[in-house]
């Protein structure tokens, strides 16, 4: 087959790169953030913070690439359908990574008070999962495995019921005033996880449409608890 | 785990079909240039047809008027119903057909006449017997040139712009009330502005016609049509390259999420 748009078809795959690279920062600056979370560790969480330049520099610069090549290229079929992905994965990741942050300054406010063994655990456990659905949905986005896209929402699913329990555990920590302040913290941490995990779910609706043409949610949180 | 399906289907409302091609094939001597085209098109809709040099499409647009019978050597076979009348019938009159189907062409050809002549010769050859001038106006004005010649119909119409005389070629063509306009690259011989006149003009004049086009310019194809034929060269085991319809779909899903991977080669350009 002869490649009639060589350039622009090279562009494609250069905002895609930028996306995986992305990615990679993105999801590690969540793991990283629980890991300073559970550790105490205040001078990573200050890292992680900083490192949230780096993807809003991506994120600014794939936008306006993004608007150069819509402008310039009329991309149609295959071709407009994986712009639209990008402009939405590029929103996506830009949004993990400022769920990263905020867990990072919690681990600053929450560094001086006790801790809960049993939160910690579901909080890494939590953090855990969401790292392996950045990665896996962005290699299925790198492969156009239409098959781990749709795995996700399994993924996704013990990081809701975690989620979910939490309200509880922390209601069980309401004797003691520091460690239920803690707690309050903890269970912002745990939304804002549930929230990740709910961007890479994302991702993997974008990367289904891409591949089928269809856009469909994979579920619809308006009907659930 | 809920699903919701969102859904994207904004289907066009079916209007009544124009033209019902089936098992069309065109033979210009022993050259099979069209093979088994079938493809309906619909009311006060435009109709596009797109595809590489040689696809078959031009051809195709000119069995819609009877234009091949003027060609010694085509053969046209399969059934083309207009209204849901044989339009090849033994008892049909090709030179009725064009009056109720007009055409476009790719370079504006005014008569050597004036702008008022040149879109009053269809009607009164035809017998109008009416208010001529008020239908002059009518048709120019349809054309989106009236303001523009107004105050010098009797202007030949070889002084007017390459963009104007199309537009004039146009009045002319619906000067006749046509059922049907067949635009053969109408405006690939226009600059960017007079491309966009005729492309806007084209969206006015399906409220009273329908519209068939054939373009090279696929963004075009987009920018105007309800729905699009995609065409492509075959190569038959003999050797010859005959032209064969793809896909026929709405518009907006032919240039979102085309069904046949040829469709897709072609206008994302991985075509060679």
């Amino acid at each position: 087959m002869t490649e009639l748009r060589p350039h622009f078809h090279d562009e494609l795959a250069h905002l895609e790169r930028d996306l995986v690279v992305m990615g990679e920062h993105a999801g590690r600056m969540l793991s990283d953030s629980v890991d300073a979370l559970i550790a105490s560790d205040v001078p990573q969480a200050k890292e992680i913070i900083a490192a949230d330049d780096v993807v809003d520099d991506l994120f600014l610069e794939v936008h306006q690439r993004w608007l150069e090549t819509m402008a310039l290229q009329t991309p149609v079929a295959i071709d407009l359908r994986l712009m639209s992905v990008i402009l939405h994965v590029n929103s996506h990741l830009e949004r993990i990574a400022d769920l990263a942050v905020t867990i990072a300054k919690i681990t600053k406010k929450a560094k001086k008070l006790p801790h809960d063994p049993t939160i910690s655990t579901d909080l890494r456990e939590m953090g855990d999962i969401v790292g392996e659905m950045i990665r896996t949905v962005m290699e299925a986005f790198e492969a156009r495995d239409l098959d781990r896209a749709l795995a996700l929402p399994e993924m996704d699913r013990p990081v809701n019921r975690l989620n979910r329990k939490m309200v509880r555990k922390v209601a069980g920590l309401a004797s003691d005033p520091e460690l239920l302040e803690w707690g309050v913290r903890m269970m912002v941490v745990s939304r804002t996880l549930e929230r990740a995990g709910d961007n890479a779910v994302d991702i993997a609706e974008q990367l289904a449409f891409l591949l089928t043409g269809e856009f469909r949610e994979f579920t619809d949180a308006s009907h659930h608890d | 785990m809920g699903v919701a399906v969102e859904s994207r289907d904004q289907a066009l409302v079916e209007s009544p079909i124009v033209f019902d091609v089936a098992g069309l094939n065109v033979h210009y001597g022993d050259f099979h240039a069209v093979k088994d085209v079938g493809i309906q098109i619909r009311r006060n809709e435009i109709t596009a047809l797109i595809g590489p040099s040689g696809c078959g499409k031009s051809t195709v647009l000119r069995c819609f008027n009877r234009m091949n019978d003027l060609i010694e050597t085509a053969r046209v076979s399969g059934s083309i119903r207009y209204h849901d009348v044989d339009l090849y019938g033994s008892d049909v009159d090709p030179v009725q057909v064009r009056r109720h189907i007009g055409m476009v062409f790719q370079k504006p050809n005014p008569f050597p006449k004036s702008i008022y002549d040149n879109v009053a010769f269809g009607p009164k050859i035809a017998g109008f017997d009416g208010d001529l001038d008020e239908l002059v106006e009518q048709a120019l004005t349809q054309a989106a040139l009236w303001d523009e010649v107004k105050d010098k119909l009797n202007d030949s119409a070889y002084a007017l712009s390459g963009g104007q005389q199309q537009r004039l070629c146009i009045a002319r063509a619906i000067a006749t009330s046509p059922d049907v306009v067949l635009m053969d690259e109408p405006a690939s011989a226009l600059d960017p502005i007079a491309t966009l006149r005729i492309e806007d003009l084209m969206q006015g004049l399906k409220e009273n016609y329908s519209i068939v086009i054939v373009t090279h310019n696929m963004q075009q194809a987009a920018r105007v049509s309800d729905r699009t034929a995609f065409f492509t060269v075959d190569m038959e085991e003999t050797g010859q390259r005959t032209g064969v319809l793809v896909e026929f779909d709405e518009t907006s899903t032919i240039f979102t999420n085309p069904g046949e991977k040829r469709t897709e080669d072609y206008i994302t350009g991985r075509f060679g």
